[in-house]
């Protein structure tokens, strides 16, 4: 996999608090991260660290208390709802933990989805590809309802690349399936991952999982750590204090180079 | 994005299309469904007759106006009415027997003149196929013209021979529009129309005969205002004057009374629905949440997400309207079918109006109860996937709270076009609920505290029963009036009816025999003593009028009793006072008759020569009348004033012969008379007697047996249009209820897999949700007997004059019933739910 030091995803001085029972709980401490182009980046730690709060902020989901988060350069923190789902729609794909796969539409119109709301060209083309590359050319009609919880994640994992996102935010896209099919799922997902190029940001509490991408941070009581870098990963970022760093001025998009070898579902 | 219009379209009907064939919009389609085929069935129907009404306005008199009365009309009428250039005939009306060979029939003798109906048609087939329909006036003299009905129940066609008194007619002609047949007259029979020419043949119109005279005029409007002022002073009791205005009032009432019934039933129907569409789209709301978070978490926007759930909302509620439309359509058919007989309506003459009111309601339960939950919906933030959907009610009351209160409000106004009443209605139905939830809760605390004792499942039903109390109080209180209802009608045709004919004594009469001649008396008399028939004896009976009270002239009823008779500084005469507004039956005995009983004064001696009169207790009351008060009769020419010197009390309930006013026999002596008659015929006699009376074919026969299977008969068709509402109603409650049970669904596996990981059988679990819904219906059941045995306790009472008696049977009907039904639909809701297996229900909730 290549990366690039094109920056996908800043962040300076986040911080996130919420008031309960008057009084205020603070989430997230100042975090600065950076995250180039083509990085696989996990973020561990334990339940109630801040880690999935961290990440539905990261992915414009939800608006920090205070501080700057850049998806492609676009202003998440000054963006209202509309705006950030316009990102979304653009740059961003999602795997979630409980699939949340669409029960009412078939596997391949739950993949069609984002590309239609991106008004990509050729969806359904498309969606009956990614279906074939993660093994599924037989479950096209079928809805979720129908489909085992691993084959269900596997139409998530589909979904999520429809629109060659920039980046891909994975919240525990284990964590809900057994051992065996979590490694086949994590394989899919690395898999795809590395042909398609995409920056993938990975919440999880599973080190193995974590050991997986090129590099991990720790959330600890909101407070972020680098926990290990990798050595062919490139780190701009620095967690404590990166408020310089400059962003590259190669505004190329990820290295979407398809490697041999498809993946074969077991 | 140019491209992005038709994606949300494709979404929005992918959405649509998957989920109908899924069948998860299934409760908010019938519920609108419903909703909008009651509407419309009932507006529809209500319509038709008063269209009917309407258009057959005119025909409802055969004339412009009509004098209905007792006795002749003074010749002057005639005069001033020819003087105005008016049209003008005559109807003689009586009952009589009719003979065909060994058969007979009570029927309505018309005699008409030959200018008879003056207003609209009188229709008449000559042969058997209804083709040569036409238009005719009198009949030739010699001939008949009879209805359908006398021919099937005699057997016999058009040319054969009916003997009508003492005289042969031959059927030229069936009838089928008499334009002045009253809608409604149930208990009428058969009509014969003769020329009033043959009537004397008959040898039916005898001193004292009960016959009605119509004289029917026909003019101009102005003329026949001034024809109004003119007559309208000159009317004494027993003259009614009608113009099309009060035979249709009279007509409209019943049509009334019968349409609000209806409505309030099936309002029952519409707010059930209503409540069926609120839950249901509460769940669909809860239900899409996670595709809304969804779709917004993959860049859709709110306005995105708008249009494909209003369009979603909207292809559905049409498709509901639309369906609902054609159900209604097919009930609307169906009502008309049932009361063709009466009033001849037209279902494919349907105008806008029922159609416009029942897409109104379509709109307003799809609108007002979906409103909050979808903008809810689409409100639903896309953190959501992170952090999970939201699926209890905000407890903050807001505008949305407010809408189906007024959406319910609008929906009652729609029906009633009556403000108050609507309020009334509104604030009564809470009321109402609010008694029934709290017995209601109380009997589920009572079961619950049974339930401890009684075993697991029992225990886990109640324990259920009484968290989801809230819930379950919308079906406790629509299943409790559904089947309190259906039992009510039930109790009603069944047993009320029945219960009222063996309250009566054993030789309770059966039959009347009424202008029996003086010369017949002895005759008929000595055949009841050889043949063992019981009577009552015979009664001469007078028709007379009570025209003075203390010399004060009576007005009619209707009209406002005097109220200046004791206004001492009044300077106006007074008008009148209160009076019977009919003519009444007179007659003479020397010892009151058995069942009465004499509350005040005292009666006669036998011999007693001074001209008194006995006043019924209730009409005393009613008229203010005292003992001593001077009474003023009119019978034909003559006027009389008699004393009152006492006041019954009457058992009218007890079929004897009873009147109202009493005299002693000196008082009517030498008056024009009639007798009368009361007979317990039993039914291997009552060939035997009908061949005798035969002989004296101008005693009209009155059979009560027969009355009372026309009523029942009636009862029966009356209640098929209320058990059609009621039957709309109880699908609206079960709705409510396979809604509330799918609402609950998410929680329902949740329990069902903590449960079955804490080691519990499949028996036990279906068992606890059997005894759940059992209960539940059984608790509706019980408090809809009650309510039923309170209403009957008061029709008994105070409608049938009968001693009350319980119902019990009725009330196993009832819990039993209850259970059973609310039983079943429960357990079908929840029947997929009870089947998955342990590791499934784990799987999917844990």
């Amino acid at each position: 996999m290549k990366v690039n030091s094109e920056s996908i995803l800043k962040v300076n001085g986040l911080t996130k608090s919420v008031q309960l029972e008057g009084k205020t709980l603070s989430i997230l401490q100042p975090v600065n991260l950076q995250v180039n182009a083509g990085e696989t980046l996990a973020i561990i730690g334990s339940s109630g660290s801040g880690k999935t709060t961290l990440l539905s902020i990261l992915a414009g989901l939800d608006l920090p208390t205070s501080g700057e988060v850049y998806i492609k350069n676009h202003p998440l923190h000054q963006f209202n709802e509309e705006q950030r789902s316009q990102v979304r729609a653009e740059h961003v794909g999602f795997i979630f933990q409980q699939f949340l796969l669409i029960n009412s539409l078939t596997a391949l119109e739950n993949v069609m989805l984002p590309a239609e709301l991106a008004n990509i060209e050729n969806p359904k083309e498309k969606g009956i590809e990614l279906l074939k590359l993660v093994g599924l050319e037989n479950r096209l009609e079928h809805f979720p309802s129908q489909l085992s919880g691993g084959e269900q994640q596997r139409v998530a994992i589909a979904r999520a690349f429809i629109s060659q996102p920039d980046i891909l935010f994975a919240d525990e896209p284990t964590g809900n399936l057994d051992t065996k099919t979590g490694k086949y799922i994590a394989d899919l997902l690395f898999d795809l991952n590395d042909r398609l190029g995409t920056t993938l940001v990975l919440v999880t509490h599973d080190p193995k999982l974590a050991d997986r991408c090129a590099r991990k941070v720790e959330m600890d009581s909101g407070v972020l750590t680098e926990a290990s870098i990798t050595s062919d990963s490139v780190v701009n970022a620095n967690i404590a204090n990166d408020q310089n760093a400059q962003e590259e001025p190669n505004n190329t998009t990820a290295n979407n180079e398809k490697e041999e070898g498809a993946v074969c579902p077991t | 994005m140019s491209n992005l219009t038709g994606k949300w379209l494709q979404q929005s009907l992918r959405l649509l299309h998957h989920e109908l064939r899924k069948g998860e919009l299934t409760i908010v389609f019938l519920a609108i469904v419903l909703a909008v085929a009651t509407v419309f069935s009932l507006t529809g129907f209500s319509e038709q007759v008063k269209q009917a009404l309407t258009t057959n306005s005119v025909n409802t008199l055969a004339a412009d106006r009509v004098l209905r009365t007792s006795s002749l009309m003074s010749p002057d009428i005639k005069a001033e009415s020819e003087r105005l250039g008016f049209g003008f005939a005559k109807k003689v009306l009586l009952n009589s027997m009719v003979f065909s060979g060994d058969k007979m029939l009570l029927s309505d003798v018309d005699a008409v003149t030959d200018d008879y109906p003056l207003r609209g048609e009188l229709l008449v087939s000559t042969s058997k196929g209804s083709q040569d329909i036409k238009s005719v006036k009198s009949p030739k003299e010699g001939t008949v013209w009879v209805e359908q009905s006398l021919l099937g129940r005699m057997g016999i066609a058009v040319g054969d021979t009916v003997e009508i008194g003492v005289a042969p007619f031959v059927i030229a002609g069936v009838t089928s529009n008499i334009p002045d047949k009253a809608f409604g007259s149930v208990f009428s029979n058969p009509s014969i129309i003769m020329n009033i020419n043959d009537l004397e043949k008959t040898e039916l119109v005898q001193p004292g005969s009960r016959i009605f005279y119509k004289y029917l005029f026909s003019g101009e409007n102005d003329d026949l205002k001034d024809f109004d002022e003119w007559i309208k002073p000159k009317l004494n009791e027993s003259q009614r004057w009608i113009d099309i205005k009060s035979s249709q009032n009279r007509l409209g009432k019943t049509l009334d009374t019968a349409e609000k019934f209806l409505s309030l039933a099936s309002m029952l129907g519409i707010v059930l629905a209503a409540i069926a569409v609120a839950v249901a789209s509460r769940r669909y709301g809860q239900r899409h949440q996670p595709t809304v978070a969804v779709f917004k978490a993959l860049g859709a926007s709110n306005k995105h997400i708008q249009k494909v759930y209003v369009l979603h909302w909207s292809l559905l509620s049409l498709m509901s309207i639309c369906i609902g439309l054609l159900v209604g359509y097919g009930l609307l058919h169906l009502g008309i079918m049932g009361i063709e007989s009466y009033l001849a309506l037209d279902s494919t003459s349907l105008t806008l109006r029922p159609i416009l009111i029942a897409v109104v309601t379509g709109l307003i339960c799809a609108v007002a109860f979906a409103i909050h939950p979808i903008s809810k919906l689409i409100e639903t933030s896309p953190i959501a996937v992170i952090k999970g959907f939201e699926s209890g009610n905000s407890k903050k009351l807001s505008f949305y709270h407010a809408i189906p209160l007024i959406a319910l409000f609008l929906l009652l106004y729609i029906f009633s076009t009556d403000i108050l009443m609507s309020l009334s209605l509104l604030l009564g139905g809470v009321l109402v609920s609010l008694i029934l939830l709290v017995v209601g809760r109380f009997i589920m605390g009572l079961g619950r505290t049974a339930g401890t004792k009684a075993g697991k499942a029992l225990h886990l039903a109640f324990a259920n029963l009484k968290r989801r109390a809230t819930e379950n109080s919308v079906q406790l209180v629509s299943f409790t009036i559904a089947i309190k209802l259906l039992l009510l009608i039930t109790v009603m045709k069944s047993s009320i009816l029945s219960e009222w004919q063996q309250q009566m004594p054993e030789n309770t009469p059966n039959h009347y025999l009424v202008n029996i001649t003086d010369d017949q008396v002895g005759a008929i008399s000595n055949f009841a003593e050889k043949n063992d028939v019981p009577t009552e004896g015979f009664f001469q009976v007078y028709r007379g009028r009570l025209s003075a009270i203390e010399g004060v002239p009576t007005i009619k009823v209707q009209d406002k009793p005097n109220a200046s008779q004791t206004d001492e500084a009044g300077d106006e005469k007074p008008k009148g006072r209160r009076g019977m507004g009919r003519e009444l039956s007179l007659t003479w005995r020397d010892t009151p008759s058995p069942l009465t009983e004499v509350v005040e004064g005292e009666w006669w001696k036998p011999n007693d020569t001074t001209p008194q009169v006995s006043v019924e207790k209730e009409v005393a009351e009613r008229l203010e009348i005292k003992i001593g008060d001077e009474l003023t009769f009119t019978i034909g020419s003559d006027v009389f004033t008699v004393p009152v010197t006492s006041i019954r009390d009457v058992n009218w309930q007890s079929r004897q012969l009873n009147f109202i006013m009493v005299f002693n026999k000196a008082t009517l002596e030498n008056l024009p008379t009639t007798s009368i008659s009361a007979w317990k015929v039993v039914p291997e006699k009552k060939d035997s007697v009908y061949a005798f009376l035969s002989q004296y074919p101008s005693v009209s026969i009155i059979d009560v047996d027969a009355i009372m299977k026309q009523v029942t008969t009636m009862v029966d068709q009356m209640t098929i249009a209320i058990e059609l509402i009621l039957v709309l109603v109880v699908l609206a409650g079960s709705l409510v209820l396979v809604a509330q049970v799918q609402a609950s669904m998410e929680e329902r596996e949740r329990e069902l897999a903590i449960l079955r990981t804490l080691g519990a059988k499949g028996t036990l679990l279906r068992n606890s949700v059997l005894f759940e819904f059992l209960a539940l219906g059984a608790v509706a059941g019980l408090m809809a007997s009650i309510a039923m045995e309170i209403a009957v306790f008061v029709l008994q009472t105070q409608v049938f004059d009968m001693t009350f008696s319980l119902h019990l049977e009725f009330w196993l009907v009832g819990i039993l019933s209850g259970a059973g039904f609310v039983g079943v639909i429960g357990m079908l809701s929840c029947w997929r739910l009870l089947n998955l297996s342990s590791v499934t229900l784990i799987r999917r909730t844990m």
